[in-house]
Parts: structure tokens; sequence; C-alpha cells
């Protein structure tokens, strides 16, 4: 597996100087599989350049398939999709999965962002791929099998709501995207640590300072401090952080990134590798 | 007349090295008078960094009062809203105008912020926050600053105002297609017209009309702020998605003996370098005409000097109030 990061931001796109290093685009993450499968987790607007990216190829033809595993509603994680260039030439097809009880109700929610106050799409049906939806029960193990991938999904705690974190396995090899995790003052629940269990690649959502973290507890994000934790808690082998709160600058994050290292050698998890994504970033799994 | 831009973007935001010095942020204008009341125009993701700015004067106490002007509904002309500091300060004042619609606009700007979108329900705004819906060709007043307003060829329909303040003026037009090739009203339209294809004659009129709207807005004002997201050739390929090009700008603009042009609204896909080349080709054509491109950060002093004149009366006042 490959995954290249293509948005890492928190909340809403941070143009400007400050984030040319990392990015300012919002949630987006393709995953390449060894079977030469595209995994798209979240659809925020790095998924524009992604889109841009794939016309290349056989998206650009109408014959591209993809899934997209989207870990919430937020617009952060969906904004980019009515704006990624492949699902408007008919003969792509798309494999939508995300949190809800039922696929309409997943549909409903995508309609929603195109409803024609907002969009001039009006509506899914205008866009020329197909899409089809499929909603991950979380209640029911949330276990399905996608492009040769063996996932589960987990409901992790996100402020008022909840987020779907994913475990990826393909070939021996596990990848977890965990976006918008906030965790309660006690920590991760025992079944979240059990989904990032020896993970290869744990990419976890890191917005926060533990200091703004501390002001910001009813937002449901996680600090660098508690995405160290659960990498050492997880015995995961390598913890890239993402996510990073809109008004954090390239410098901030390099901070960020500098402090969540000596969390980690603190926490007795200095065998642990620590990357802070950003946009255009390739990593191995 | 002082005009700042926040944000000079269509679409959707773009960060990046190659948007640094035009900003990457959706449409936002702040337009201030002396002694008048701070005037914004559209709420992209732009409005958030000045929200930042006015927090750290009489809106982070909860007295600041605002009123925003916004063009149409779609995405990334009220994406920034929800980010907007002073809205989360008890006290404040926002008053919001916009076109009405059959749906109250209250509704429209709550769904923005509706589970399973946002985490703070747009109810949790502690300022106060009321609603003017506006008939086209409405004019009103706030403060000192006279408003008017006319419609736009634009899917579910924009509207464009004109701001006059003791003989200074500026008109905000954004987002509308050329006034000749198609209609664009509610309809979702599936397959465009070429540029040069023939209009059915009612078309024809209700375009020309708008046009003249359009130009009477603009009339001798000192700027206009033109939505130029399209190359010629982008705009042969999307007759239908609403927008203009640099050269329809300047053809309103002469038209209406307008003085100073900004480009504004650039596509996506727009560098820096590209707003640059596209910017010094309109200067070889403009005939006295000033035309500049907009940028995240650009403050104009407008018309300062001028003696005071009437506005154009474009047709009858009519506000409803709402709250």
């Amino acid at each position: 597996m490959e995954v290249t990061f293509y948005g890492v931001r928190g909340s809403i796109p941070a143009p400007g100087p400050d984030t040319n290093r990392y990015g300012g685009n919002t949630s987006c993450v393709a995953l390449r599989t060894a079977g030469g499968a595209l995994v798209i987790l979240d659809a925020g607007t790095g998924m524009v350049p992604l889109g841009r990216a794939l016309l290349a190829g056989d998206f650009g033809k109408g014959k591209g398939v993809a899934a997209v595993f989207v870990s919430h509603a937020h617009w952060d994680h969906i904004q980019g999709f009515p704006f990624f260039a492949p699902v408007f030439i008919p003969g792509n097809r798309f494999m939508v999965y995300g949190p809800g009880r039922s696929s309409t109700m997943l549909e409903g929610i995508l309609e929603g962002q195109m409803n024609p106050h907002f969009s001039p799409l009006h509506t899914m049906r205008n866009l020329g791929a197909t899409i089809e939806l499929a909603a991950v029960d979380a209640a029911d193990d949330g276990e399905f099998i996608e492009s040769g991938l063996l996932v589960r999904g987990h409901l992790n705690p996100h402020g008022a709501t909840t987020a779907l974190a994913y475990r990826i396995e393909e070939e021996g090899r596990v990848l977890v995207y965990a976006s918008d995790a906030g965790y309660p003052a006690t920590g991760p629940s025992e079944a979240t640590l059990a989904l990032y269990a020896d993970a290869d690649v744990l990419i976890h959502d890191c917005t926060y300072t533990p200091e703004d973290r501390a002001q910001r507890m009813e937002r449901g994000f996680s600090s660098i401090a508690d995405a160290a934790d659960c990498a050492v808690r997880a015995r995961v082998k390598h913890l890239v952080m993402t996510h990073y709160d809109q008004d954090y600058t390239d410098d901030m994050v390099d901070a960020l990134a500098a402090r969540c290292r000596q969390i980690l050698d603190d926490k007795g998890g200095s065998q642990i590798a620590l990357t802070a994504a950003r946009e255009g970033m390739t990593l191995k799994v | 007349m002082k005009v700042r831009f926040w944000g000079v973007r269509g679409s959707f935001p773009v960060p990046g090295a190659d948007t640094n010095r035009y900003g990457g942020n959706t449409s936002c204008v702040e337009v201030r008078v002396d002694g008048g009341p701070l005037i914004v125009i559209d709420a992209g993701t732009g409005i958030r960094k000045l929200g930042k700015e006015l927090m750290q004067g009489e809106f982070g106490e909860g007295k600041g009062t605002a009123h925003l002007l916004v063009s149409h509904t779609h995405w990334d002309h009220i994406q920034g809203l929800p980010f907007f500091a002073p809205i989360y300060q008890r006290g404040n004042r926002l008053h919001v105008y916009a076109r009405q619609r059959d749906t109250h606009l209250r509704m429209v700007f709550a769904s923005q912020t509706d589970a399973p979108y946002f985490p703070v329900p747009f109810d949790a705004a502690q300022a106060d926050i009321s609603y003017r819906e506006l008939i086209e060709g409405a004019r009103f007043e706030i403060g000192p600053v006279r408003v008017s307003c006319t419609r736009l060829n634009h899917p579910w329909i924009a509207m464009a105002y004109r701001l006059d303040y003791d003989g200074a003026s500026v008109a905000y037009v954004t987002d509308t297609a050329p006034f000749r090739d198609i209609l664009i009203e509610q309809e979702f339209i599936r397959t465009p017209p070429r540029p040069g294809d023939p209009l059915k004659p009612d078309d024809a009129a209700k375009l020309a009309a708008m046009r003249d709207g359009v130009v009477k807005l603009c009339e001798g004002a000192d700027l206009v702020i033109y939505d130029t997201q399209f190359t010629p050739e982008e705009y042969a390929q999307r007759t239908h998605w609403g927008h203009s090009t640099a050269d329809d700008a300047i053809e309103i603009a002469l038209s209406a003996g307008a003085k100073k042009l900004a480009l504004f609204h650039y596509d996506p896909t727009r560098t820096d370098a590209d707003v640059d080349r596209i910017l010094s080709d309109c200067r070889v054509r403009t005939r006295g005409l000033e035309v500049i491109a907009s940028a995240e950060g650009m403050e104009l002093t407008v018309g300062k000097t001028r003696p005071s004149r009437e506005m154009q009366i474009i047709s009858p006042i009519e506000v409803r109030k709402w709250k």
C-alpha cells in the first residue's frame, strides 16, 4: 500500500504564504493498494488537485474506478466532492462509504451540499459518473471488503457527533485513518485502541497543541498528546500527523511535530516513527 | 470610501504557492466610509481573516455592527460565515441582505450549519443577526451609504450591488455570465449553447433588459468589481456556468463610463502568473479605463475628492425586513 496526501488541514481551507509548505487544503488522502486499486480517504478540498492529477489516466477516459471512504459529513471532509473532476465524466465509477444507518441517508447528506441554493449542480444525478453508496454500520462491527482490502470502521467520539476511523489491511500490512477524534478526558476506548492495534501506519488527527485542546475540548479534536498516547498504547509503528488547525502556520506545524516527537519519546515510544503529513507527500505502508 | 479585498477567488478556495500574491480565499470585500457602519460584500472564506481583525476592535467587546450584502448563496459566497468570529460574540449586530427566495433567507443560512455538516449550529451565534430580503432593483440606505441592486445572469440568480457615498461609488458585479448567449435562471441546463447560437426572442429581450440594468448600475462608477472567472476559451465551453471574461467586464465598464475596473472572482485554476498575463493583456485595450487585478489585502480609496451627485434611480424602493 502507498498513501499520498492531498489535504491535511482541518475545518476550512487556509490559503496564504504561511501554509505553503504543509498545504492549506482540507482532508484528502489517496491510497493505492498493492493490487493497484485507488481508495480515497475523505473528500475535502484536497480532492480537487487529486482529481486533476487523475485525469491524466483512466479517469480522463471515463474508465476510472475508485472507492471513497468518508469519515463523517462535516464540510471539510466532503466539500471537495462537487469539484472533483472525475465525477463529471460518464463511465467513471465510485463506491462511496461513509457513516450512516442506511445508504439512503448517506446519499441525502451528499445531495444536501448540491442543493440549488448552494451549488449550481442541483443534485448528484447531474454528475456524469456512476456513484454508488454504502453506509458503514459501525454498530454491526463495521467490517467490509473493498478493492481487495479488509476494512473495519469504528466510530470515534467527535464533539457532539462521531467520526468513522478506518482500519485497512492488505497482505498483512495495516493502515489506520483516524481523523477528527475527540476522546473524553479518560482517553480512547478499548475498542478504539483495538482498531489501531499494531498498525504499520496510523494517520491520526493532530489538530491542536495540548494547550489549545484544553481550551477547546468540546470541539472534539485531538492534540498531539492524544495522538502520541494512542500510538504508544496501540503499539503503532509509524504515527502520521494530520488535520492541522486552520490558524496554524507552517512554522507552528514544525514546532507541533518537534513537540510530538518529544511526547512520544517521553511516553516510551521512541521506536515509533513520526511524520507530519504535508500535501504531495507519499508514504509506503 | 475605502475598499479592501479579503477574498477574490471563485468556486472554491485555492491554497498553494501559485496563489500567494492574488490570494486563494473565496469572495469577500470590505467597504468603509467615514463615520458610517461597516459594509461587507459576500462571505466567502476571506471573511474569516476579516473577522479575526474585527475582533481586535469593538466587535471583540460585543459592540460592533456590520452589514453583509450577499450576491447569492452559492458556497463560495457564504462558506466563511460560520468562521466569522464576530457572530459568536453577544452584543454584535449583523444585518444580512440577499435576494428574496421562496425559502426564507434565515433558513438557507441556518441549513449551512445544520447537522451533520457543521459542529456548531447557527443558533449558537450569540450576535443579533437579522435578515433583509431584497427584490430585484431594490434601493435602500445603510447609514449614509445608498445601496442599489440589479439581477445577474447566473444559476439560481445573483444580485449586483452599487454603493454610493459622498459622491463616490463602487459597483460589485459577480457572479454573472455575459448577456448574449444564454439566459440562466432556476433550471439546470444540461446542454449549453455555443457562443453565437441564436437565442429565443423572449430570452433575448430579458437579457437585453438585464444588461441595461447592469450598465445602469455601473454608470460613472469610480470602481467596478466584476466577475472575470473565465478566459474566452473556457467561456466557450461553459456558457451555462454563469461567469464572464475580462473582455466582458471591460465591455460593460466602458459602456457604463466607469473609471476603474477591478478584475475579480478568478477561476480556481488561475495562477498568479496567469492573472498577471490577463491583466497586462487588458491594459492594452481599454481606451482610458483603468484596469486593475484585485488581490487579497489590496486596499483602494475610492473617489475621495469628488463632488456628490445624484444616484441613478433604478426602481422603487422595496426592502422587506425579517427578523
